[in-house]
């Protein structure tokens, strides 16, 4: 791609982030969710393959028809209320139309549809974006205005979201789609907490970032996007395979590494709030999570299928690893430990 | 509510059933998109109006400035469809099912 295109592109998507993060009135975080949409869509289409066009038409027409809903239901809230303070949402009809239209945006079920579809289009590092970035503004929207949000509607959002991220990732040889789901799946976490703790849906999403970068910027470096490629990685960079295992555990929530973290402190906050059965639901709807995460792990580093010739590691290809990879797999395996400063930060 | 509020919101609700409900072509749906933001627009001008607020005059501008690049967005994913799909038929966008 142009670099000067690129550079623009990528400016844009930081300035559409601040702009929305940092604002107080819904017109400012409108505009930044609409600069985002129009900044990401030339990333998504530059190889201008036929999936990628694809995807891009999916990705525009769900973040339009979301952000003019959200403007739709802060004008009725300004209509009823007389200001537009994105803290102060408080009619009720604005309130379930700013769940769903943050719900279209983010990839809550039932307005998932796209999501897989967009991820499985585009390539590993946009696919970074689109999972990471993309989803900071809306988060912090729905953290914003968190007090006055209909709890029935986001529980059940949660866990229908948890529900299907689990079984739908189930049958998928793509590790896009996988991983979408994946997220799907952890979206549905940081929303089942977000109205009686909302520090914890940042949590949740700060270290679901800093896992999934660290299996993006992975599987960038491997270069695969099947199954079926993966189980090669060892022969060129086994120990990033291995590591690869303990950022997929990670993902799935299995104490002692980082991702056990939040979901952890959601489960104590929800028992905190007499909503047992719901921890428990949750819970055993992330275990589906975890068999593919396992499966991939599986093809990753557990398994050592045949290679070409009888020695372990290729030692005519060697590609070096990047520093940020390694940063990001060490982090966001060992950071339990450190929690109570976590605990204390956002 | 008044007329002009029923107005906002049927013209805003048809427009959206009709973006979801799009079934032959790409660009009914980018229509749609249009309208909805038309119907915004009419909605925010009308807010410094009953306001007697001149400095909320900006936002309906800046929501038709937006509106506008989305606009031409659309338009340039209809022309990259038709060169790689050959049409805007949403019967053709299923490369991504598998």
């Amino acid at each position: 791609m142009n670099p000067q295109a690129k550079l623009i592109s990528s400016l844009s998507l930081l300035l559409g982030t601040t702009l929305t993060i940092s604002s107080n009135h819904w017109m400012m975080a409108w505009t930044g969710l609409e600069i985002n949409t129009l900044a990401i869509l030339p990333l998504i289409s530059k190889s201008h393959h036929p999936r990628a066009i694809e995807a891009s038409t999916k990705y525009f027409l769900t973040q339009a028809t979301a952000s003019t809903l959200l403007l739709f239901s802060s004008t009725t809230n300004a209509w009823f209320t007389g200001q537009w303070d994105i803290t102060q949402l408080t009619h009720p009809t604005s309130c379930t139309l700013l769940t769903l239209a943050i719900s279209m945006k983010l990839g809550l079920v039932p307005f998932h549809f796209w999501f897989p579809e967009v991820l499985q289009g585009s390539s590993l590092m946009t696919n970074l974006l689109l999972a990471t970035i993309m989803k900071f503004p809306p988060t912090t929207l729905l953290f914003m205005t968190s007090s006055s949000l209909n709890p029935t509607l986001m529980s059940t959002l949660a866990i229908a979201s948890a529900a299907l991220g689990g079984w739908m990732g189930l049958n998928q040889t793509q590790i896009r789609k996988t991983l979408a789901f994946s997220s799907i799946a952890h979206l549905g976490w940081m929303t089942i907490i977000l109205i009686y703790y909302p520090k914890l849906t940042l949590l949740t999403f700060y270290i679901y970032s800093l896992t999934t970068a660290a299996i993006f910027f992975t599987l960038n470096n491997i270069n695969t996007l099947k199954l079926s490629t993966m189980m090669t990685a060892w022969t060129k960079t086994p120990s990033l395979a291995a590591m690869l295992m303990l950022v997929l555990l990670s993902l799935a929530g299995l104490p002692p590494l980082t991702g056990f973290l939040p979901k952890w402190m959601i489960i104590q906050e929800l028992i905190k709030q007499e909503l047992t059965t719901m921890a428990t639901i949750i819970t055993l709807l992330s275990l589906l999570g975890l068999f593919f995460y396992l499966r991939l792990a599986y093809c990753a580093t557990i398994t050592l299928p045949p290679n070409s010739v009888n020695y372990m590691k290729q030692w005519q290809i060697n590609k070096p690893i990047n520093m940020l990879t390694t940063t990001l797999t060490t982090l966001s395996i060992m950071l339990l430990p450190l929690s109570p400063m976590i605990l204390s930060i956002p | 509510m008044t007329f002009l509020h029923l107005t906002f919101y049927s013209t805003f609700t048809l427009s959206s059933l009709g973006l979801a409900f799009h079934r032959t072509h790409l660009i009914s749906a980018l229509l749609c998109l249009e309208s909805m933001m038309l119907s915004m627009y009419i909605a925010l001008s009308m807010w410094p109006i009953q306001t007697q607020t001149t400095s909320s005059t900006l936002m309906p501008i800046l929501m038709l400035a937006f509106s506008a690049c989305e606009a031409g967005t659309g338009l340039a994913i209809l022309v990259a469809s038709s060169r790689t799909h050959g049409s805007d038929l949403l019967h053709n966008l299923n490369l991504l099912q598998c």
